[in-house]
């Protein structure tokens, strides 16, 4: 068998499996997916590379490497011991500032952050925030998994309140928390006393910063995930045998949690690396000087075209987060994430805690909380907010920054392009979605059909910026291009980025109807085409909605693509545009008004991300975790 | 009704082959049942059939008609799953009109051939019915109705009563029969229980990873096994074996222990001659206690007894072979007696190993 009859048996198991259905499916899928982003991803790469002069080229990658202001890290020998420093790291990690106040002197300590260029920028501070979200998000993860006290439950699902905002809007709201005169310092310094001197966080320890606290529910639901799906058995076997408290959690617990830990790690590290909304929220700083910054900044060339330095840039970004992926790739496929889905058939072994250990427990979480909160807490307030000075809250509130906002001309047209180009998005997502997950999930003995998921699941590890680059390099000057309209290329990003949550949803789905129910539509007579539409698509209706919700208010909330194209053409600029035009450019109300639109889609979030959850009740476990 | 014909049926999962170049034919009306172990291929055998799996090698023909790259939805069968799959979106009615509103037949016609089939299942009065509110049996029926209602040309059933507690599953057994004699369709048949093939089949073809041990039937199946496998696998029996010393009118069998018994080939196709290896194997109802004219005799001590109200089954052993022997029920037997048991040698059946 096999080898000899290799190809003719091939072709006849693939003219078996595939009708003109499943065809349609497959091309479509793979003709949006080549048109919008592995062409444009490929562009970018052969742009890196390519002079005009001499074809192949390595000046720009050669002059960013040695561009100090890129990467000025050198390292040199010395005469003494150690024999070599590393030299180009710039500023200090922090600054201390006296200046006298009509109340005595007055202290402030600046967190700055050395500046190491802007790659080496980008990488530690995607380290820093994988580190301090694994830490957090492990830890609080263990706490719930393995440990009861009352309100246990209800203290998780607020912990998972930051999956709710973007890092742009959740930015907004954590500045005013952490400037100078903000409501940080005037609770512990000038109201509690708890602070010698007032303290600021700003550049890149500010975007770890904001990253931490909205990212770390992804380690935690992930390990959270994990730590549930652990057979309590083992751990008796294990306690049976002897071990006990910290050697049970070094050698049973903490192993058979890892990948769970490691995949949502890796997705924070890939997620920190791509931000491009705190970086934007905090310019002026040091918080400038990453890569995806730097790529938006510098996209257009004064001749509208397309940089081929940002070209460069979006391809080293591209590959850092690209070898990256493969470390979390077994992680996200679809067959993956359906088992990990699966888990916490046990009954989990929960401990109960002494009196003083619960009070040290709530202590932390409730401190986590009260941190991880804060972004929300200030976007909401700032929205209310008519006048706030360095007070604790605002000295007065108002709606007239919705009023503003709603009765401005271009921010409702913004909205307005916002939910038509995320419907027109859902739409192909839903289509495009239910298409590879039907087929990846019907069609597993289809050799190549890895690749397909593949394809689907790629989207989350790929740069917003990265896309936005590729998409304007291909499509500029085409009848697709941006300056001719904006709705095109939006919705195509949308859809090629947000459409990872549609197939996760409906996969999962389709996965727990049995596929004898399709094989049974068959053999009464009905064509697969026919078994697809009456019988499958019912039976998944409800995953194929959830997932279209999460897609759906993902793509009202993205931001890369959003602002390349809102910038390169107003008209047609999405509300994430608008939220950024207003934060710089705007006229009065300061970060009022952007704060009042960053709400209404925080809002707007967490209303789809409930109802999607209510939708799936209890198989949705895994849904929002990115 | 079609007649159904493979010929070197074959199907293989990665190093597995789940069908071994199967050549089998089932006539017309015919209840033909698969038996084997568990994973000897039977389901794959059937899904190939249905077009649920493609054939790697061989074909299977309806009649004369070639329809092994025929898609499944065009070939007329109906198929009752292990578990029902029955469509949880849809009422019974609904489960079962599904095949008709797809053959566009008019709305009346549909209630009334829902209401006709209903009626041969016995389920009238449940259309309106969910498929989460009906019990197992009920289920069953359901799908059997939704597999009839299509005038399929070949029905399959996979283990269809394998979820059913006993008793159920002998009513059913029996029902399924009726239905299908009473509609006249071929009927091909996948179990693991000999019993339920036994009582139900007009053949049977034993299966054994992935090969027809066997098809005959159900008593030649019993009576005349083929290979050690089939006599081993259907049925009880005691068996011993040795060596053929003699192949004149019995054949003449040397077993371990040095003892010689007569014997008759199990099956007409077993080749035995002198010098070969042979297993030696009688059914339990075979043994008698009186002895007669050429009957191999047994010195046994008994170890077991097994009342079972209409008849009795000692276990005993004569230190090198275990017996199995059916005794009149009211005979009184102890555990540790000696018996002397004889058997005739025409039921004294020589296997080739
Ligand atoms: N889709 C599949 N992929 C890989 N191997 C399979 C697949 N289906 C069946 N097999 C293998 O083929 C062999 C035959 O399986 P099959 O289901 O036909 O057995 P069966 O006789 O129906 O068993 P059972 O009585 O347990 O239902 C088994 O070894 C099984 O593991
Ligand atoms: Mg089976």
């Amino acid at each position: 068998m096999g080898q000899a009859a290799g190809l003719p048996k091939l072709l006849r198991k693939i003219k078996w499996e595939m009708d003109a259905f499943s065809w349609s499916q497959l091309l479509i899928v793979l003709g949006s997916f080549t048109a919008f982003l592995i062409v444009p991803l490929g562009l970018i790469v052969v742009r890196s590379f390519y002079s005009s002069s001499t074809g192949f080229s390595l000046y720009w990658l050669q002059s960013i490497l040695t561009d100090p202001f890129y990467f000025p890290l050198r390292l040199k020998l010395v005469g003494q011991f150690p024999f070599i420093t590393l030299e180009g790291i710039r500023g200090s990690l922090y600054e201390v500032v006296r200046y006298q106040t009509p109340t005595g002197p007055e202290t402030i300590v600046i967190l700055t952050g050395w500046d190491m260029g802007v790659i080496p920028n980008s990488l530690v501070v995607a380290t820093f925030t994988t580190l301090l979200s694994t830490l957090l998000g492990f830890t609080l993860a263990f706490i719930f998994a393995k440990y009861k006290f009352p309100g246990s439950e209800l203290l998780r699902v607020v912990s998972l309140i930051p999956l709710l905002s973007t890092p742009f809007v959740g930015a907004i709201g954590l500045k005013k928390m952490i400037v100078a005169d903000g409501v940080l310092n005037v609770l512990f310094h000038d109201i509690l006393h708890l602070l010698p001197f007032k303290i600021e966080v700003t550049g890149l320890p500010a975007v770890i910063m904001v990253q931490t606290l909205l990212f770390y529910p992804i380690v935690m639901l992930n390990a959270y995930t994990a730590l549930i799906s652990v057979d309590p058995t083992l751990e008796e076997q294990a306690i049976n045998m002897g071990a006990s408290g910290f050697k049970l959690f070094r050698t049973i617990t903490l192993p058979l949690a890892t990948p769970g830990v490691e995949a949502g790690a890796l997705l924070v590290f890939i997620l920190s690396l791509e931000d491009l909304g705190t970086p934007i929220v905090f310019k002026g700083t040091t918080a400038e000087k990453v890569l995806t910054f730097q790529i938006f900044n510098r996209i257009f060339t004064p001749a509208g075209l397309i940089s081929q330095e940002a070209t460069t840039l979006a391809m080293i970004l591209l590959v850092i987060s690209g070898l990256v992926f493969v470390g979390v790739r077994r992680y996200v496929s679809l067959r993956k994430y359906a088992m990990l889905g699966k888990g916490g058939a046990w009954r989990p072994r929960r401990r109960r805690l002494s009196p003083l250990t619960t009070i040290l427990v709530y202590a932390f979480i409730l401190g986590v909380l009260f941190f991880a909160t804060l972004p929300h807490i200030g976007v909401t307030l700032l929205a209310f907010a008519k006048q706030w000075g360095p007070t604790l809250l605002p000295s007065s509130f108002t709606l007239d920054n919705f009023r503003a906002v709603l009765s401005d001309e271009e921010a409702s047209r913004c909205i307005m392009n916002s939910l038509v180009y995320s419907s027109i998005a859902t739409l192909l997502m839903v289509v495009l979605g239910v298409s590879a997950a039907y087929l990846v999930s019907r069609k597993k003995s289809l050799p190549g059909i890895e690749a397909l998921d593949l394809l689907v699941t790629i989207p989350i590890a790929v740069p917003g910026i990265a896309v936005a680059t590729g998409l304007f390099l291909t499509y500029l000057g085409t009848p697709l291009s941006p300056t001719i309209s904006g709705a095109p290329l939006l919705i195509a990003a949308y859809t090629v980025r947000k459409i990872p949550f549609t197939v996760r949803s409906v996969y999962s789905g389709l996965e727990q109807t049995d596929k004898a129910l399709d094989e049974v539509a068959w053999t009464v007579g009905a064509s697969r085409t026919r078994t697809f539409f009456s019988i499958v698509m019912p039976m998944i209706l409800l995953n194929v909605l959830a997932g279209g919700m999460l897609s759906f208010i993902y793509s009202m909330s993205e931001v890369s693509t959003g602002i390349v194209v809102g910038d390169a053409n107003h008209r047609d600029a999405p509300m994430t545009w608008k939220m950024y035009d207003m934060l710089f450019h705007g006229l009065a109300g300061g970060t009022f008004q952007p704060a009042a639109l960053g709400f209404l889609l925080m809002t707007l979030q967490f209303a789809f991300i409930v109802g999607a959850n209510l939708l799936l009740r209890k198989r949705a476990t895994a849904l929002i975790g990115i | 009704m079609v007649s159904i014909r493979t010929v070197n049926l074959t199907k293989v999962f990665g190093s597995v082959v789940a069908v071994d170049h199967v050549s089998l034919e089932v006539g017309h009306g015919e209840f033909f049942t698969l038996l084997g172990p568990s994973g000897c291929g039977k389901t794959t055998f059937l899904r190939t059939i249905a077009g649920l799996e493609m054939a790697d090698e061989g074909r299977i023909y309806f009649d004369d008609q070639d329809i092994t790259d025929m898609p499944a939805h065009l070939r007329g069968t109906g198929m009752v799953f292990q578990n029902y799959a029955l469509w949880p979106h849809m009422s019974v009615f609904d489960n079962i009109a599904y095949g008709l509103k797809i053959r566009k037949v008019p709305k009346d016609e549909i209630r009334r051939r829902v209401r006709d089939v209903l009626r041969l299942v016995k389920l009238e009065g449940l259309e309106d019915r969910s498929p989460h509110q009906l019990s197992g049996g009920q289920q069953q029926r359901v799908a059997l109705a939704r597999a009839l209602v299509i005038n399929p040309r070949v029905l399959l059933f996979d283990e269809p009563l394998s979820n059913l507690d006993a008793k159920l599953r002998i009513e059913m057994r029996a029902e399924l029969r009726r239905i299908q004699r009473e509609l006249g369709i071929t009927a091909i048949y996948v179990t693991h229980d000999q019993e339920e093939a036994m009582s139900i089949s007009d053949r049977i073809a034993v299966m054994n990873r992935g090969r027809i041990m066997q098809v005959g039937t159900p008593r030649e199946i019993y009576k005349n096994p083929k290979n050690d496998f089939v006599a081993r696998f259907i049925g009880q029996g005691t068996f011993m074996e040795g060596e053929v010393v003699s192949t004149n009118d019995v054949l003449e069998i040397r077993l371990g222990s040095g003892k010689i018994v007569k014997a008759v080939r199990s099956h007409p196709e077993v080749d035995l001659g002198v010098g070969d290896r042979a297993l030696v194997m009688i059914r339990p109802e075979a043994f008698t206690l009186e002895p007669g004219e050429g009957y191999n005799e047994f010195d046994v001590r008994v170890y077991h007894v097994s009342f079972l109200g209409d008849s009795q089954m000692l276990q005993a052993s004569n230190e090198v072979e275990n017996f199995i022997i059916e005794v009149d029920p009211d005979l009184e037997v102890e555990v540790g007696q000696r018996l002397k048991v004889y058997a005739p040698p025409r039921h004294t059946l020589a296997i080739k190993i």
